[in-house]
């Protein structure tokens, strides 16, 4: 049986198809359920032992947890996340998703109910052929001065396809609070199918809201200037694309961690 | 003829529709310092531009060979690959990407041979004391936060490690601070060490220069060399400016 | 304790307040093939128009209900009278043959003043019929044609009518639209023929008087090769306890090297829904400028679409919307890149005070064909107090490598320094708001005749400042 999945607060235009995805999930589902006791700090590499996953995540008063999601193009199988987060007071949830190929449905939820909690998503993604990469993700303002900034950079070439809804739900009581979304896509090729939905909603005073959009190529001045230096359109075109992947591994404050992506990023482009 | 580095003949070029390069000549042999002086609007940014193969301009008529070969007929990353270098005012920013990292795959760009990570790192290292640069320049992404004399530095970094025949800087706005004026005089310096090493200085700025060996001078006034000379024509231009060669157009 | 914010009453709207008694011959209320039927009769349609009517009803009846934008549950078809006739001959060429209480209307909202001074042509519709149409000698002798749609549907432009009649609008787009298809009645039709540059806007006035009813006038332009056109649309109507609809219908033909700006004012009373469609298929190199104000009715859903269909086709759209209290003000725009190097530019700001609620909604869309396209938005959002509703829903589907699109949204308040700064200047707070908002909207005002612009300053003081007395 399908059902609609990664269906954002607010909807738009039918005719866009943006709305939710159609899809059958698996009956089983990998289930990760955490609370983040006050003050701690937790890293927490997500490892894809089912098609489904689900994580719940309750991050304590002044503690931190670091999801850290990255997947590879081994199979055609298509994978669901479904991350649920509340954040306590002066707590920080940061999501890292590195997509590099595949068929990924990512729902991600966040919510800021705690004063000042904040949240960061960082998502990465290289997609070719007929990869696919569905997501919606949520950050749900509720508490004061809570911050969110959801930045996603990606490249797309062959016959990919990319959706991502971005929403900063900035909500009654949540004064002081700012939302920042930035997302910047290179398209590399006639066939790809972009789709972007950065959606604001507002129903308190003194917030800010911001967003931001780049979709398409490359600068012309930073082609050229590439060029200048003796690296060839390909060349740049693969060096963009590996940017965009280690500058979110690299915001990842782990060495080690980082590290390891690296290698596991080389090992996939 | 023979032993010519850089060889323009008739250039004409145009941004959109209008024509800023109206039949230029200008020739350079291997190891020379050639200056080229003129009044804002005139066109020395462009012909740098232009050199390197900028999209933003097209060329109408003339010829440019370089090194004995058709330099028009080159995709801009092949020019630098023989040896074409240009400095830029004010340099893209480049997040994602090490300094040192997008140097070596530049390198990497030229030849057969990978450049060996360590090597190279020494390299940069010893390129970086000589300029008296902070050695964490090598670890920032390309640019990115840069400030103006930070980003003018990291340029003059990236001169001395391609190494390149012909370097073309082009100083014209670039108001440098002291600082600055210093880190572009012991690049040149450094990069000079190369006996062959030609340069091509666009400047306002007569400090950079009294340092330097400069071998020709050329005014250029509404896209075309209006007067040329040994080093004594700096300081006649900046005691009287340009007047006198804007009078001589026909 | 609250900060002490600006004191606003409900919005005045006194100035549009007016009515008068309601005279007139009307269908009865709901939608039935017999109305339709009646309709048609009534307006000595040709027999494909008739037939047009009655298959748009049927995919009216069988169309759902918009799912997602603002509730329209108040909204009744069964209680809305679809055809009401004033109580006038149809059409007047000359202002004194308008009936009394008709003229009177239009002359409070200054249209006859504003033909005097800076217009090439006026059309004036009261509820379902165009009640009045001029436009100038020196204008008509360049051949541009501006009448009401239904002379033109029998005379000789009939033919040009019928092969642009709902055709960028078909009655399947949405539900609205086909209802707009059974029972659209009264509107314009301009056609300006090629190369020819109408130097001065034409104008066209709508006014809804009766109480319950629905108005559905259908504006049809073609602007040929090479010409050029500034056509203004405005709207209101008196406030009364029931709800009325407008369900309007624009369909702008912009042809290769046109330019075509189309400026509308509404402000429909708080008890409008404001269901309208419009429309500009741009062909190669032409232009089209749309300038928006939304100002009035309950509920709007309004997104002007540029269909970019022709090579180097540009559309620009700047829009401000002002949602106050029992207010929810959908708006924003469409723009279809469907051919080579096509551009389009948005740039638009709401604002929500008092309750109200506004949204920003868009769509821009890029088809494979439409390689080396660019386009641009730019929406800003301004909350007034923390019992508004500001959202910013765009969509970009991008389909093609060869592309540049950018988008930048912003949701924020007024900034206390920029208050405290004019306060220092001895400018009280109220004002000093009431300002501030002003130069906010100015994106729209300054792209408007100056007459226009100084009633949209009016309109933005007095949402500001509350009731004038």
């Amino acid at each position: 049986m399908k059902q609609m999945i990664n269906t954002p607060p607010a909807r738009t235009f039918r005719w866009l198809g943006v709305n939710g995805t159609a899809a059958e999930l698996p009956q089983e589902a990998g289930n990760y359920t955490c609370s983040v006791p006050e003050g701690a700090e937790q890293t927490f590499v997500l490892q894809e032992n089912s098609s489904l996953q689900k994580v719940t995540i309750e991050v304590g008063p002044h503690a931190v947890f670091r999801l850290i999601q990255i997947h590879r193009n081994t199979d055609d199988t298509e994978r669901f996340s479904e991350i649920r987060v509340n954040c306590q007071e002066s707590a920080r949830f940061e999501w890292y998703r590195i997509v590099l190929g595949g068929n990924c449905y990512d729902n991600c939820s966040v919510a800021l109910s705690g004063a000042d909690s904040s949240f960061t998503a960082e998502i990465g993604y290289r997609l070719d052929g007929s990869d696919r990469l569905d997501v919606n993700c949520e950050a749900i303002h509720t508490g004061r001065r809570t911050r969110s900034t959801i930045h996603a950079s990606g490249v797309m070439t062959g016959a990919s396809a990319k959706i991502l809804r971005s929403t900063i739900d900035l909500q009654k009581g949540c004064k002081g609070a700012v939302g920042n979304e930035q997302e910047d896509v290179l398209l590399l090729d006639e066939t790809v199918e972009n789709r972007s939905v950065p959606v604001i909603l507002c129903t308190e005073e003194d917030v800010e809201g911001n967003h931001g959009t780049t979709i398409g190529q490359l600068d012309e001045d930073l082609v050229f200037y590439l060029s200048t230096r003796g690296i060839p359109q390909e060349a740049i075109y693969d060096m963009m694309a590996r940017a965009r992947i280690d500058a979110v591994i690299r915001r990842i404050p782990d060495p080690a961690l980082q590290t390891a992506l690296l290698d596991e990023k080389e090992a996939a482009i | 003829m023979g032993n010519e580095l850089l060889a323009v003949r008739s250039l004409r070029a145009a941004a959109e529709d209008k024509e800023i390069l109206k039949g230029l000549d200008l020739t350079i042999a291997p190891g020379e310092i050639h200056v080229i002086m003129g009044p804002n609007g005139a066109g020395k940014s462009t012909l740098a531009a232009v050199l390197m193969g900028s999209p933003k301009y097209t060329v109408t008529d003339g010829t440019i060979l370089f090194r004995g070969k058709d330099l028009l007929e080159q995709p801009v990353s092949q020019r630098a690959k023989n040896g074409l270098f240009l400095s830029f005012q004010n340099p893209v920013e480049v997040p994602g990407i090490s300094m040192e990292n997008f140097i070596r795959s530049a390198l990497d760009q030229r030849s057969e041979d990978k450049v060996r990570p360590w090597v190279f790192h020494k390299e940069v290292q010893r390129v970086l004391k000589a300029l008296d640069m902070d050695e964490s320049y090598a670890e920032r992404d390309l640019n990115v936060g840069f400030s103006g004399g930070e980003k003018k530095k990291a340029e003059i970094l990236q001169l001395l490690l391609l190494k390149p025949t012909l370097a073309i800087l082009d100083e014209t706005d670039s108001g440098l601070d002291v600082d600055a004026v210093q880190t572009v005089s012991r690049g040149i310096e450094e990069f000079r060490k190369d006996k062959d090493a030609a340069l091509l200085i666009i400047t306002h700025n007569a400090a950079i220069l009294s340092a330097l060996h400069v071998d020709r001078v050329h005014v250029l006034v509404d896209g075309h060399i209006a007067a040329e000379g040994g080093p004594e024509l700096i300081g006649e231009i900046e005691r009287s400016g340009f007047a006198a060669y804007e009078g001589d157009q026909a | 304790m609250n900060k002490e914010k600006t004191n606003v009453a409900d919005v005045d709207r006194s100035f549009y307040d007016f009515r008068y008694a309601d005279d007139s011959w009307k269908v009865k209320s709901g939608l039935t093939p017999e109305i339709v039927a009646q309709i048609s009769e009534e307006k000595h349609d040709p027999d494909w128009m008739r037939e047009f009517r009655l298959k748009s009803l049927e995919i009216f009846e069988r169309t759902e209900m918009p799912d997602w934008g603002p509730s329209i549950e108040g909204l009744d078809m069964d209680n809305i009278v679809t055809y009401v006739r004033p109580n006038a001959e149809r059409m007047n060429t000359r202002w004194e043959d308008v009936p009394t209480d008709i003229k009177d209307t239009f002359r409070r909202l200054g249209i006859p003043q504003a033909e005097r001074e800076g217009l090439a042509g006026v059309g004036a519709q009261y509820d379902s019929e165009l009640v009045y149409h001029n436009i100038r000698k020196e204008v008509a002798e360049l051949g541009v044609v501006y009448t009401d749609i239904e002379s033109a549907l029998h005379g000789e432009y009939g033919d040009m009518i019928r092969e642009h009649f709902m055709k960028l609008v078909p009655p399947t787009d949405h539900k609205f639209a086909a209802l707009h298809g059974a029972v659209w009645s009264g509107g314009s039709f301009v056609y300006v023929p090629p190369h020819v540059k109408v130097e001065i806007p034409l104008q066209s006035y709508f006014r809804l008087n009766a109480p319950g009813a629905g108005q559905f006038e259908h504006t049809l332009i073609i602007v040929d090769e090479g010409a050029d056109l500034h056509f203004i649309e405005g709207c209101s109507a008196p406030k009364y306890n029931v709800a009325n609809l407008h369900a309007g219908c624009v369909e702008l033909f912009v042809g290769r090297n046109a330019r075509l700006r189309y400026s509308t004012i509404e402000n429909w009373s708080k008890n409008m829904y404001n269901l309208n469609t419009k429309r500009a298929k741009v062909e190669e190199g032409g232009r089209i400028e749309w300038v928006s104000g939304s100002f009035g009715s309950h509920v709007s859903y309004l997104y002007p679409m540029s269909v970019l269909d022709g090579e180097g086709a540009r559309s620009e759209f700047t829009g401000v919307t002002f949602a106050g209290a029992g207010q929810n003000l959908d708006t924003g725009c469409k723009v279809l890149h469907n051919a080579p190097n096509t551009s389009s530019y948005v740039n638009t700001r709401s604002i929500s005070k008092d309750g109200g609620a506004s949204t920003f909604r868009s769509a821009v869309v890029i088809t494979p064909r439409a390689k080396g396209s660019k386009a641009a938005v730019s929406c800003q959002s301004l909350m007034i107090d923390d019992i508004s509703r500001s959202d910013t829903i765009p969509a970009m589907d991008v389909r093609t490598s060869e592309a540049n699109v950018g988008h930048e949204a912003r949701i924020g308040r007024i900034s206390d320094d920029a208050v405290f700064y004019l306060m220092s200047r001895g400018i009280s707070e109220e004002e000093a708001r009431a300002l501030i908002v002003s130069g906010f909207a100015e994106n729209v005002s300054k792209e408007l005749p100056l007459e226009y612009a100084v009633e949209m300053n009016n309109l933005i003081r007095i949402e500001m400042k509350g009731a004038i007395g």
